[in-house]
């Protein structure tokens, strides 16, 4: 047979919708504000909860979000949400980036929740967020979590400029494909 | 080989909503086309394609081992200066490719005859795939064309194990230009190849694309972006505003930057010289080389990249036919001795091999009235039966 014995899409087309609707899953995690909470969590070691926050700060700077400029930062993050990181622009002006607002941990608790920093954003400042914008609910302590929220949070670099491809398609008003 | 009449799914339609295949009548014009169907014999297959594609790709690897070894001939393809050493070691450290498509002189007969390789940014591989395959199983259930009919296509099953082969670490960036139903098509369906292989995907524009101050390219999250699939020719890449960046921009790029040697049509010339008188090649010159001359008054010129036919002009004996306008030309020309399409019916059918993996995995025809195949040709199914 010179033919594929089998089609599958997974995304494309309405048999690909049906598979999106299902139940997201989810995962065992715990969220603190403080070390302090971490240790008064039953269960869980001074050494545990200083590692996990320890791993988690080491991730602030490098995943949390990016902006040129105080004001901008802070009109997501609110006043004083905001706090120069170690970024530079291309005019070596400071590069801005939310303050850490507590930390998710879950491997401790059998759970998949990636070690990580969370963030609490203005408009729903009651919630925790990761730094890839995920809602992880208000809950301090243990909690489960929707595991694509749970995931490890991509690198966020500053972004200097974009548009700085795509001329000849606009140009030309032809994709490029052939 | 033999084009037939064939009756038509009654639900066609449907069954391409159900599919995802948006793109079937673009603009009011029909581009799917399965009033008709190609038939070719086992051995038209794997003697007149599959064989000659698998002997060409290997000649193509021997062009780019001597265009990375001699600037010179990456002067010829109009490559920019700056780019050569990423192409270079692009080659040497072995980037893999994913995917291409051999446009062939074929009527089932004689030799098949290389018109050109895009080997870089083609597009008809989710109908080829995926609803020429479909339109198989069920023309048979159907009775329109016999039972134990095949289909030179394992293009599924080829990409899905591709990617899983690839070597990307975290997230697969898949990019095409804004605008573009049919290149969207073929990005949607490549993701969804990835996924199944096992893949974070990241679908974006091309215009999205950031840099950032350490040099990366970002997407719209500002995360870095480490592994493209890009759907934008690489001649492109490399002429526009972030196109010096990319050989320090960290990021692995699907095709890989070696593919600029092959998706250009100064390859058909440079075949021609280091492989003269190959039964799957036409003769092929550069425009100022003086052998041009031996094609005598009759060819065809084609830009160096030319896609879809734009800016190809038949020569004959002083008089000429243009293909559709189009915005190549400026890089250089080469001339193709002219191989006319094959006439079935009073249509002229191109075939188009796949490779995956730089390996035979599939096919598509392509019939259009003209004697270039532009993009208003419409997609004919084909299948094997002897």
């Amino acid at each position: 047979m010179k033919r594929s014995g089998k089609i599958a899409l997974v995304m494309m087309g309405t048999s690909a919708l049906t598979l999106t609707a299902c139940e997201e899953p989810k995962t065992d995690a715990a969220i603190f504000e403080t070390v302090e909470q971490c240790v008064a969590e039953q269960g869980l070691t001074s050494d545990q909860c200083y590692g996990e926050f320890d791993a988690a700060k080491a991730q602030h700077a490098e995943v949390a979000p990016k902006y040129a400029s105080r004001a901008d930062c802070e009109a997501d993050f609110g006043a004083e949400g905001c706090e120069v990181s170690p970024y530079r622009t291309n005019a070596g002006g400071s590069v801005f980036m939310p303050l850490m607002a507590g930390f998710m941990m879950g491997q401790m608790m059998g759970g998949r929740a990636y070690t990580q920093p969370l963030y609490r954003s203005r408009d729903d400042s009651k919630s925790f967020r990761t730094a890839d914008n995920r809602t992880v609910g208000n809950k301090i302590g243990r909690t489960q979590v929707a595991e694509r929220a749970a995931a490890r949070p991509a690198q966020k670099l500053y972004t200097q400029q974009r548009g700085g491809f795509g001329a000849r398609a606009r140009a030309t008003g032809f994709g490029g494909g052939g | 080989m033999e084009r037939r009449a064939v009756r038509p799914r009654e639900n066609w339609q449907r069954v391409a909503a159900e599919h995802g295949f948006t793109f079937h009548t673009p603009d009011g014009e029909r581009y799917w086309d399965e009033s008709h169907a190609y038939r070719f014999t086992l051995r038209e297959i794997e003697d007149g394609l599959e064989d000659p594609v698998e002997e060409l790709e290997q000649m193509c690897f021997e062009v780019v081992e001597r265009a990375v070894a001699d600037e010179e001939v990456l002067c010829r393809l109009a490559i920019p200066e700056m780019f050569w050493g990423y192409i270079a070691e692009s080659w040497r450290n072995r980037e893999r490719n994913l995917y291409g498509r051999m446009d062939f002189c074929y009527d089932g007969q004689g030799p098949a005859k290389l018109y050109e390789y895009n080997a870089d940014t083609p597009t008809a591989l989710y109908e080829s795939a995926i609803f020429q395959w479909v339109w198989l199983e069920q023309a048979m259930e159907q009775g329109l064309i016999p039972e134990g009919s095949d289909q030179f296509n394992s293009l599924h099953e080829r990409l899905i194990d591709a990617f899983g082969r690839l070597g990307v670490e975290g997230p697969l960036h898949l990019a095409c230009a804004r605008d573009t139903d049919e290149d969207l098509g073929t990005v949607e369906y490549l993701e969804d190849c990835a996924r199944q292989a096992g893949l974070a995907t990241q679908r974006m524009f091309i215009e999205d694309i950031g840099l950032a101050d350490d040099g990366s390219f970002t997407d719209l999250d500002d995360a870095p972006v480490r592994w493209l699939f890009k759907l934008y020719p690489w001649e492109w890449l490399m002429e526009e505003e972030f196109g010096s960046r990319i050989p320090r921009s960290g990021t692995r790029f699907i095709e890989p930057g070696w593919k600029a040697v092959l998706s250009n049509k100064g390859l058909l010339a440079l075949l021609w010289e280091m492989f003269e008188g190959h039964p799957n090649l036409l003769p092929t010159y550069f425009e100022d080389d003086p052998g041009a001359a031996a094609l005598g008054g009759r060819y065809v010129r084609k830009p160096l990249l030319s896609r879809e036919g734009a800016n190809i002009v038949f020569v004959a004996n002083g008089r000429t036919v243009m293909g559709p306008d189009g915005p190549y030309g400026a890089e250089g020309f080469v001339r193709q001795a002219y191989a006319p399409l094959p006439t079935f019916d009073g249509r002229r059918p191109m075939c188009g091999v796949w490779l995956v993996a730089s390996e035979p995995a599939g096919m598509c025809v392509r019939e259009d009235e003209g004697a270039v195949t532009t993009d208003d040709a419409c997609f004919v199914p084909h299948f094997i039966l002897d």
